[in-house]
């Protein structure tokens, strides 16, 4: 019963903190803070994976959220010049509208948690080791595989990834196509043609 | 009519848990209303998807333990934040060489103002 009582304060002092984390995310005035805020609010739902028993998920949250999605917005915050930025507060009629809208939400939604019964197994059933089963599910491309998502992943990931790179470039000086960025030794080595006219380089006029 | 709070604990059940991620959510919500920088909207909603990821973890935990099909699910969707925060942070900074501004109510350059007759 002792590890009953400890996941139970486990998982209220986990939320509280999760909930403050999150009303500092979205309040902040300063930008940089708010990232902070958000990284450790999704430190805590690592924990909380762990206390669902899906650890290989946990470790998958903090290298690609903490490690990878913060570290993206800090930079992206710090390019953009907003660190020294205090955001200008939000007008009291978007505020009373936002608050409304998360409340309605957050009421209705608790409505139908609160009055449906949901199929809950019975009992803790044996946990499956999450990593190896995750691993298989992945790649099975049985009935109940999920390969083909899998795949479509990693092209939807590599087309993000050339889609930022492609957005995010250093746009080529006027008067150049957009292809060429004078980066390419291809374009660096390029040399207009040179018309009939013009007199030969280097050379004298001779008679 | 059966009282919904009925036969609810202390101990975290399924609907507690539950109720937690609404309340994520629901803030992540209040924060894309509100928030002034295009970078806070986004923060906001990485709120909200943090928040399904882990109710598809609950679902899983607590309606079918022997299987992962929900811890599956909070893959991909990690998955698809990062890829949206790759793509998101490309057009803020492409916008802010643009502009200097990543204001969310000022980037209304596609609103065409003055109708041509």
């Amino acid at each position: 019963m002792s590890s009953g009582v400890v996941e139970t304060v486990l998982f209220y002092v986990i939320a509280a903190m999760s909930l403050i984390f999150a009303l500092i995310t979205v309040t902040a005035r300063r930008l940089l803070r708010s990232a902070v805020a958000l990284m450790f609010v999704l430190v805590l739902s690592a924990g909380f994976y762990v206390m669902l028993a899906a650890e290989f998920l946990a470790g998958v949250q903090v290298l690609v959220y903490v490690g990878g999605i913060v570290v993206v917005i800090v930079f992206v915050i710090m390019l953009t010049s907003s660190v020294d930025l205090l955001e200008e507060r939000p007008a009291l009629g978007r505020k009373v509208l936002g608050g409304l809208a998360a409340l309605g939400f957050f009421i209705s939604t608790a409505l139908v948690f609160l009055t449906n019964v949901f199929p809950t197994a019975t009992g803790r059933a044996q946990t499956v080791d999450s990593a190896r089963a995750i691993g298989t599910a992945l790649l099975d491309y049985g009935p109940r595989g999920y390969v083909v998502p899998f795949e479509i992943i990693s092209l939807l990931l590599l087309a993000a990834l050339v889609g930022g790179i492609a957005v995010a470039r250093k746009s080529p000086p006027p008067g150049q196509p957009l292809t060429s960025g004078g980066d390419l030794p291809g374009e660096v080595a390029f040399i207009p043609p040179r018309r009939q006219n013009d007199p030969p380089e280097g050379g004298k006029n001779h008679e | 009519m059966n009282n919904p709070f009925a036969g609810i604990g202390f101990a975290p059940s399924l609907v507690h848990w539950l109720l937690f991620t609404a309340a994520i959510f629901a803030i992540g919500l209040y924060g894309i209303l509100t928030r002034r920088s295009a970078v806070g909207v986004l923060m906001a909603v990485e709120l909200l998807l943090n928040s399904s990821a882990l109710s598809f973890v609950i679902f899983n935990r607590f309606c079918s333990p022997a299987m992962v099909d929900g811890q599956v699910m909070a893959i991909f969707i990690i998955a698809v934040a990062a890829a949206e925060v790759i793509v998101g942070m490309a057009v803020f900074v492409a916008l802010y060489r643009a502009g200097r501004s990543i204001d969310v109510s000022r980037l209304d350059h596609l609103k065409n103002d003055e109708v041509k007759p």
